[in-house]
């Protein structure tokens, strides 16, 4: 899969995506992440950004570098400002989380692994090999 | 090592909820069943059709008539919504509609994610049980006038829902 295959599938199954981000956001979340100490963006997330600013579907969410607009509701917070709340729990140390649904988190590590986390404790519970397959299980386990 | 009720309480004040009733649990070794997503989904939709008695929870979600539709006939969650387990069912909670409660995904259930986190590796975790089966926090149900529909018009609605249902 590569990120316009991901993205047709995604907006198939229901999908809502924002406008693309800029260069300059993109790259103020990055060194905000690594002033933080956490992952920085991998080239899927990166590439993903210069296409959409972030998604949902249902409860799936993949978080943008910048806070997003969410109609009436409360915003969706940036991957900074999560990463930054997150920093005190040992078991996402070293990871970055892009995204989240009712039952999972979703994180990549300093290599662009990315990974499903337990939201009881932050543990990992799977490793993928494909990073749009994680983009794509975190937002679809959010559509009931 | 475990949170006192203090300190758990103090926490969950600091992330916005200071409403939010706490349960200590002590977890437990949990299997899941190799169809236990089909099962959750299908709870989910059973869990919205109950939805219905809580027509003034619903009225202060400040939901459009289609999505209170979507959502008491357990057809499609609002945005920005989330259903969450009172006890998760990886710490060894009931896949069931009793073990359910729904609130807002950004910022309550983010936080509440966070909150339970936070305590990974204790004996015991405090967990958020509120006492209906929607959570809206004190502050944003008191005063105001409801969002885009009355509790009046909301509970008409949701009782002519429950009524269709039962003739159905």
């Amino acid at each position: 899969m590569d990120i316009n295959e991901f993205l047709t599938t995604i907006k198939d199954k229901g999908a809502l995506t924002w406008g693309p981000s800029n260069t300059r956001a993109i790259e103020h979340a990055n060194s905000t992440l690594q002033t933080k100490k956490c992952a920085m963006l991998p080239n899927f997330i990166i590439e993903l950004y210069t296409k959409t600013a972030g998604i949902n579907l249902g409860s799936g969410y993949i978080f943008g570098p910048t806070e997003l607009p969410n109609g009436k509701n409360f915003p969706i917070p940036s991957i900074t400002k999560i990463n930054d709340e997150i920093r005190n729990i040992p078991a996402l140390k070293n990871k970055t989380v892009f995204g989240r649904n009712d039952l999972f988190w979703f994180a990549f590590d300093a290599f662009g692994i990315c990974y499903t986390l337990n939201n009881t404790n932050g543990m990992a519970l799977r490793k993928y090999d494909d990073p749009y397959r994680a983009l794509y299980d975190c937002l679809m386990g959010g559509k009931i | 090592m475990k949170l006192s009720e203090a300190a758990a309480t103090a926490r969950i004040s600091d992330l916005g909820m200071d409403d939010m009733p706490l349960v200590e649990f002590t977890p437990k070794p949990a299997t899941l069943s190799p169809d236990w997503f089909q099962k959750y989904r299908a709870l989910c939709h059973q869990f919205m059709e109950t939805l219905t008695d809580c027509a003034t929870e619903i009225a202060f979600m400040n939901l459009s008539q289609n999505e209170f539709m979507g959502l008491v006939t357990g057809r499609a969650l609002p945005r920005n919504t989330s259903i969450r387990w009172r006890i998760p069912i990886t710490l060894g909670g009931e896949l069931s509609v009793e073990n359910m409660f729904l609130c807002r995904t950004f910022p309550h259930s983010h936080q509440l994610d966070r909150f339970i986190m936070e305590q990974s590796g204790n004996e015991t975790l405090w967990l958020p049980n509120p006492a209906r089966a929607i959570y809206i926090p004190t502050h944003t149900a008191t005063g105001g006038t409801g969002g885009n529909a009355t509790s009046d018009r909301l509970a008409q609605m949701a009782a002519q829902i429950a009524k269709d249902n039962s003739l159905g």
